[in-house]
């Protein structure tokens, strides 16, 4: 058992995501577990990385052969298979222990995806049912598995995710042939189909939106309510619910026919623009709409599960792999953004390229994974889920990858030098947000203690906001902090002067902070 | 200038009350009143013309202080003020005191007064506690017993027990489990489907308890299997690993122990 768990785990452990967040849920008479809303890690690792869930693949034998991932079928490695009681039993085991939230449970592609799908759903129902598992569960959904199937095991999971893998229809072509963005696309659409109309049905009030989703919901001033009206016009577009309450492909849907493989369609007389974009996997609406099933068949099994924990109540989550293939920062940006947007998804997490295969149509990186990339990345992340970013304004085609020296939110404010400086004591909370070196938290408590009092830079200070950051773009009643120049270059000096460590986790890019020279700065001349 | 008023409490909300209602009762001044908690800071000098007042707790003025605050204050600041009374920073009776007084005079505005130094000790002791109950409710290991009780050890900065109890009892309702921090002999108690409720232990209890370390169980060495299994080689970074999860917290939590 020790070997198969340690083969499992190892297995499994490429996978970036471990969060245990996104619902509430108290404990159940009879039951054993609950949830927490912001999810509650339990460990880390050696790498710094958090163990919340039991991370673990059901097998590693797989029919797939991904050319970066360690369990392509043409790999020589140890390969087994666990029972579905196996896992129930060290789920609730590891879990009466404090060691971990929950479970994870991905998979190799065993005799076929929908083998492999019912694998997971018999084994998550076997958990919530006969070991009466009350706690986490995250799964994945098979790509080319049955819907039924998915929507199966999407009744028992708190989240489910996808791997988007590679951001561009190419790179996955060329690494991981037997999967197609049309399989990746469809079930990300399917689960959140059944997430919004799970919501519907089920009356589940404030619903289960992301931060990306409440951010801009913020920011365009709406209630919950507004917002929702608006989604449901939008939605309506794409999908008819009728009588029985099923929903069935309708409207635009018809004109725009079938998915072809290739996810390439030409009737919409767009075919011009749509072909030049075609290799970013998620450009725009109308390829979209081309080969992803915009209107998946519904639930099927809501009424048998009504009154349950929900469909998928904790949201999906996908993740990227970086470095593996040539895209530029600003393609992850916008697909990242699009699946915000467009798929509703909570989190999308960055995997930095591990080249764990000596294969030829892989990328041999010199300073080990692109971890400072990874981390600029999820640094724009979260400045378009929480600040309100848009992706065209961190990056453009021109300038299409973040700057490694400085983080994307100084940047930015660099780039738009116009807009500063800003008034600590009356600009409004999105404003503040985006002078470098005030986060939401101390936004937000700028905004709470300025009705007592007019708050000067001691103040801001020891309210959390980084001065020696924020100094070039603040003032307090009027007055900067110190007489400066509000001049791109100068600026940009002074902040890398700065010589802030990097994050701890950023340690083997082959570039260390230190070894900096100014010179190197193409801005600089 | 007056001399200072020093009143010395014991480690206690109770303690920590009795001395804000006896402070309050002397009408000296608020500026020139001080609050210390006995025994906390082992480094302290007594302060040369300052006048030494001794608290001994009192339940009636204590529960007075509590239903002033509720009332007269807000609910809000009568958690912040009993979690801030839970901390281990050596300035919490003093700032209680002092957040009280401003929260007498203003009502409850006084949670947003953020600029004032005493209100942000409040927040900021409220934050370590609360921040130190959070990474307890992930960082608690329970060894089962022989007779299945679930046990758990921990010895955190902070008095938390009956913070973090609550999110265990709702979590394993059906499950015979003790907390105890061994280093201030405290322990909740929750038996199945059950009430749970906090304990004091004797000398010989704490010893027992202290000799469950480092059994292995078939559990144990599969969870560190495991632990050893999901780290990835190539983004080993041990800085990271110590920040995310401080040494002081090791000592009970089985993967960190040989």
């Amino acid at each position: 058992m020790e070997e198969k768990l340690s083969i499992l785990a190892d297995a499994a452990k490429y996978d970036v995501a471990c969060t245990s967040s996104g619902v509430d849920r108290k404990g159940k008479e009879g039951s054993i577990g609950s949830a927490f809303q912001s999810g509650i890690c339990h460990t880390f690792t050696a790498d710094g990385r958090c163990v919340s869930l039991l991370k673990i693949l059901f097998t590693n034998e797989c029919i797939f052969d991904c050319k970066y991932c360690i369990n392509r079928s043409s790999n020589d490695v140890k390969r087994t298979t666990f029972t579905p009681d196996e896992v129930c039993n060290l789920t609730i085991e590891f879990y009466r222990r404090n060691y971990i939230e929950g479970l994870f449970l991905s998979s190799g592609i065993l005799h076929s995806p929908n083998y492999t799908m019912d694998l997971i759903y018999q084994t998550l129902k076997k958990l919530r049912c006969e070991y009466h598992f009350n706690g986490y569960i995250h799964c994945k959904a098979i790509p080319g598995a049955d819907p039924e199937l998915i929507e199966l095991a999407g009744w028992y999971a708190d989240r489910m995710s996808v791997n988007l893998e590679l951001p561009t229809a190419d790179g996955l072509k060329n690494l991981a042939p037997h999967k197609s963005r049309k399989n990746i696309l469809n079930p990300i659409r399917q689960i959140q189909s059944g997430i919004e109309e799970s919501q519907e049905l089920l009356g589940m009030s404030g619903g289960n939106k992301g931060a990306y989703w409440h951010t801009r919901r913020k920011l365009e001033g709406k209630t919950i309510e507004q917002k929702r009206k608006e989604d449901a016009i939008r939605y309506q577009s794409t999908k008819r619910i009728d009588n029985t309450g099923q929903l069935d492909n309708t409207g635009k849907l018809g004109n725009v026919g079938k998915l072809d493989n290739a996810g390439n369609l030409d009737n919409t007389g767009k075919l011009g623009t749509l072909k030049k974009k075609s290799s970013i996997i998620l450009p725009g609406e109308a390829e979209e709409r081309n080969w992803v099933q915009s209107a998946p068949t519904g639930l099927s099994k809501i009424s048998q599960f009504a009154g349950s924990r929900g469909f998928v109540p904790a949201g999906q989550s996908t993740q990227m792999i970086i470095g593996a293939t040539p895209e530029t920062d600003f393609e992850l940006i916008s697909v990242t953004e699009a699946l915000y947007q467009k798929f509703d998804l909570k989190r999308v997490f960055y995997s930095a390229f591990i080249r764990v295969n000596d294969d030829s149509a892989l990328p041999v990186i010199p300073g080990g994974p692109p971890l400072l990339r990874e981390h600029r990345l999820y640094q724009a992340d979260w400045l378009l889920r929480y600040y309100g970013f848009m992706a065209g304004e961190l990056l453009t085609k021109e300038r299409p990858n973040f700057n490694v020296y400085l983080d994307p939110k100084c940047n930015w404010a660099l780039g738009h030098l116009e807009e500063f400086p800003v008034e600590v004591n009356k600009a409004d909370y999105y404003t503040l947000l985006r002078v470098p070196g005030i986060g939401p938290k101390s936004a937000g408590r700028i905004v709470k203690a300025r009705r007592m009092a007019s708050l000067n830079f001691a103040d801001l200070k020891k309210l959390g906001v980084v001065l020696k950051r924020a100094l070039y773009f603040i003032t307090c009643d009027g007055k900067m902090m110190y007489p400066t120049k509000i001049e791109e270059n100068y600026i940009t000096r002074q902040l890398l002067n700065l010589n802030e460590a990097l994050p701890k986790h950023i340690t083997n890019d082959g570039m260390t902070y230190e070894q900096l020279s100014l010179f190197q700065i193409p801005n600089f001349s | 200038m007056k001399p200072v008023k020093i009143v010395q409490c014991v480690d206690s909300v109770e303690g920590i009350f009795t001395a804000v209602y006896d402070a309050w009762a002397m009408k000296y001044g608020h500026e020139f009143i001080k609050l210390e908690v006995i025994g906390m800071d082992e480094s302290l000098n007594y302060e040369l013309f300052s006048e030494y007042v001794l608290v001994e707790p009192d339940s009636l003025k204590a529960e007075k202080v509590a239903k002033s605050i509720r009332s007269k204050i807000s609910e809000q600041a009568y958690e912040l003020v009993v979690k801030a009374a839970l901390s281990s920073d050596v300035r919490k009776a003093d700032a209680i005191y002092h957040f009280l007084v401003r929260g007498f005079l203003m009502g409850k505005k006084v949670v947003d007064n953020l600029s004032d130094p005493y209100v942000q000790q409040i927040f900021e002791m409220n934050r370590f506690v609360g921040n130190e109950t959070h990474f307890f409710k992930g960082f608690l290991r329970f060894v089962e017993l022989k007779n299945g009780i679930l046990l758990g050890k921990m010895e955190p900065k902070s008095n938390i027990v009956e913070l973090l109890t609550p999110h265990f009892a709702d979590r394993f309702a059906a499950e015979n489990f003790m907390i105890v921090d061994m280093k201030r002999g405290v322990a909740s108690i929750h038996q199945r489907n059950q009430e749970w409720f906090m304990t004091a232990l004797e000398e010989e209890q704490m010893e027992a308890l202290a000799a469950y370390d480092t059994e292995e169980t078939e559990y144990s060495v599969l969870w560190k299997a495991f632990f050893k299994s999901v780290a990835i080689k190539e983004r080993e970074n041990y800085n990271l690993q110590r920040n995310q999860v401080r040494l002081r917290y090791r000592k009970h939590m089985t993967e960190f122990q040989e």
